[in-house]
């Protein structure tokens, strides 16, 4: 007997899939057909390729692949899709919510917890959909004294800084939502706004806590802007462009972390510093100021915070992987589509289907998003790993590591790379 | 297109400018301010030089506006400055601006903004970047020393006193 329905019995379910199957050809037969007949008569089709449109045939090719395959073709080409679907916003946050799963499973592995557990059976895989029910359902508590518009736009400007920031990481080859020539200053320009949306989220609330967790947040994203910035020079010196595709691009005999291992250490860090993770966390240290300056957001208003938070991380993973670790670039493992498919069609016994523009998807952009993925997923492991290791830092030291050590660091790396460059190994008119 | 694009940025650019003179309110003040920094940067976009946008957004908004804001919050409001609602020196703020406006636009005017064609392809920033190393060297030059200097200045500041070896002593 279940909980949520204690009344449950087989025989009822039935009957209603029944019912409703009934209710179905019922109102076909009475409303679908009469309006078949009506268009049939008294709507003058059009006639395409010396066929009159018939109803019928316009089912037909609905259902024919030969000419489905290229609308879905032309769809994906659209920018709409672009944006949306692959590699921008639905990717991203597809992404993003397999990140927050698999950080709650394996921080409970790490601490000799179960975690999530009841939901879906199956190792919690629900949680996710379950948490994300809850936070709909709750109710938004605005406070009193908060400062009303800035602080319902806050959460919204998150979330869209961090898709504007995941439109410019490019995927595969041609994969990329706005491929600009200054790709690299406008994910710079766009980080800059994180701080600011931060600050204004924290003092409209009008709460102690969060205003405390926005200045430390400001602080902190500031000054780690940084070396931030610095770090990435070393591969600008040696690629000359500014454009991510064309960056991972140039790492097809090898990545620049070979050549530039302090640099990557050190965007690693100012990246755990920018994604405020531990040991970082100051701005929501959940066990000295609640939740820093997340304390008073509440329902799908946190919601939204967490998810540009997880998208946010998904993008400086990815740029950490198009930077550094050479983007798509891999061996071919995705094997090519199979030759007599496009040639001679599908086989099923007596019946020979032809596909015409087939393959939907080239083999070298399957292969680059396969790669690019499995890189990513690697660097996002790695920053939700310190979570289950390390303590919070000290402020002034995390200070004195930005101001000092860090952009020390980032400047050695501007000279190995300089190095590199006039020596004439590297770069553009160097050895490889 | 472009016409309407460039009226829009007009509108945003001079109506947040207006408005963070006249906003009563600090922090709405400082994001209007950052209303009219984005609107100049509109302004480079469409003058198809995308990397000045990049740099207007990412210094001015990033940084500049940044920190006012954080002066604002960390300051309280009435030590900054009296309200002196004054007519007269409203008036005199406003024709002292359109003077100055007038005389600027006349300039601009007189300078052959008119005879310049539109349709050549924008600047390559590779250029900017060797102009700056090659027959602009001394400016470069000049401007990081300056930088260099404000930055050690900075540093020395902000130096604790009573610190040693990171701890405080006293």
């Amino acid at each position: 007997m279940s909980i949520i329905a204690p009344k449950f019995k087989l025989s009822e379910f039935i009957k209603s899939i029944l019912d409703n199957i009934f209710w179905i050809l019922l109102i076909l037969t009475l409303i679908g057909l009469p309006a078949i007949q009506f268009i049939l008569f008294y709507i003058e089709m059009p006639v395409i390729n010396g066929e009159l449109l018939t109803p019928f045939l316009a089912l037909t090719w609905l259902a024919d692949p030969s000419r489905s395959i290229p609308i879905i073709k032309a769809f994906m080409t659209t920018d709409l899709f672009r944006i949306a679907a692959f590699p921008g916003f639905g990717f991203a946050a597809l992404i993003a919510a397999g990140t927050i799963f698999v950080e709650r499973k394996m921080l409970a592995k790490l601490q000799l917890r179960v975690g999530p557990f009841y939901c879906g059976k199956v190792e919690g895989i629900l949680q996710l959909m379950g948490d994300g029910l809850k936070l709909i359902s709750k109710e938004i508590i605005i406070p009193a004294k908060a400062d009303k518009p800035l602080f319902w736009a806050a959460p919204v400007l998150f979330v869209a800084t961090a898709a504007a920031f995941v439109a410019l990481i490019p995927v595969a080859p041609g994969w990329v939502v706005a491929d600009i020539d200054v790709g690299l200053l406008a994910v710079f320009a766009v980080i800059g706004f994180f701080p600011v949306i931060t600050i204004l989220s924290a003092w409209s609330a009008n709460s102690k806590f969060p205003f405390i967790g926005g200045i430390r947040a400001l602080y902190q994203m500031v000054s780690f802007e940084i070396p931030l910035i610095l770090s990435l020079l070393g591969v600008v010196i040696l690629t000359g462009t500014l454009n991510l595709s064309e960056i991972a691009a140039s790492q097809s005999s090898f990545p620049w972390i070979i050549f530039l291992p302090v640099g990557a250490i050190v965007f690693f860090i100012t990246m755990l510093a920018e994604l405020e993770r531990i040991p970082f966390d100051l701005p929501e240290a959940e066990s000295e100021i609640v939740a820093g300056w997340l304390t008073e957001f509440s329902g799908m208003m946190y919601g939204l915070v967490q998810l540009g938070t997880y998208l946010k991380l998904y993008a400086f993973a990815a740029l950490f992987v198009v930077l550094f670790l050479g983007g798509w670039n891999g061996p071919m493992l995705w094997p090519p589509f199979p030759e007599e498919i496009i040639t001679e069609g599908i086989e099923l016994g007596p019946v020979t289907a032809q596909f015409p523009g087939l393959p939907i998807l080239t083999q070298e952009m399957i292969n680059g998003t396969l790669w690019f993925v499995l890189k990513t997923v690697g660097v996002i492991f790695f920053i939700l790993l310190p979570r289950g290791v390390f303590p919070r830092i000290r402020v002034d030291l995390l200070l004195d590591l930005g101001w000092k050590k860090l952009i020390g660091l980032a400047f050695v790396n501007i000279f190995i790379a300089l190095g590199l460059l006039y020596a004439g190994i590297l770069g553009p008119g160097g050895i490889f | 297109m472009a016409d309407a694009v460039f009226l829009a940025l007009s509108v945003i650019t001079i109506g947040s400018a207006i408005a963070a003179l006249e906003l009563r309110s600090l922090v709405y003040g400082s994001i209007a301010l950052m209303g009219t920094l984005g609107g100049v940067a509109g302004f480079f976009l469409l003058l198809d030089s995308p990397f000045v946008a990049m740099f207007q957004v990412a210094v001015y908004i990033g940084s500049i506006a940044v920190l006012i804001l954080f002066t604002v919050m960390l300051v309280k409001r009435e030590l900054i400055f009296k309200k002196i609602e004054d007519k007269r020196r409203k008036f005199a703020g406003i024709g002292l601006m359109l003077v100055l406006m007038v005389g600027l636009g006349a300039v601009v005017l007189d300078s052959g903004i008119k005879e310049i064609t539109t349709d050549e392809p924008p600047v390559d920033f590779r250029e900017i970047g060797t102009d700056f190393l090659t027959y602009y060297w001394p400016a470069l030059i000049l401007m990081a020393l300056i930088l260099s200097g404000a930055v050690t200045g900075a540093l020395v500041l902000a130096r604790r006193v009573d610190e040693e070896n990171g701890q405080r002593v006293k």
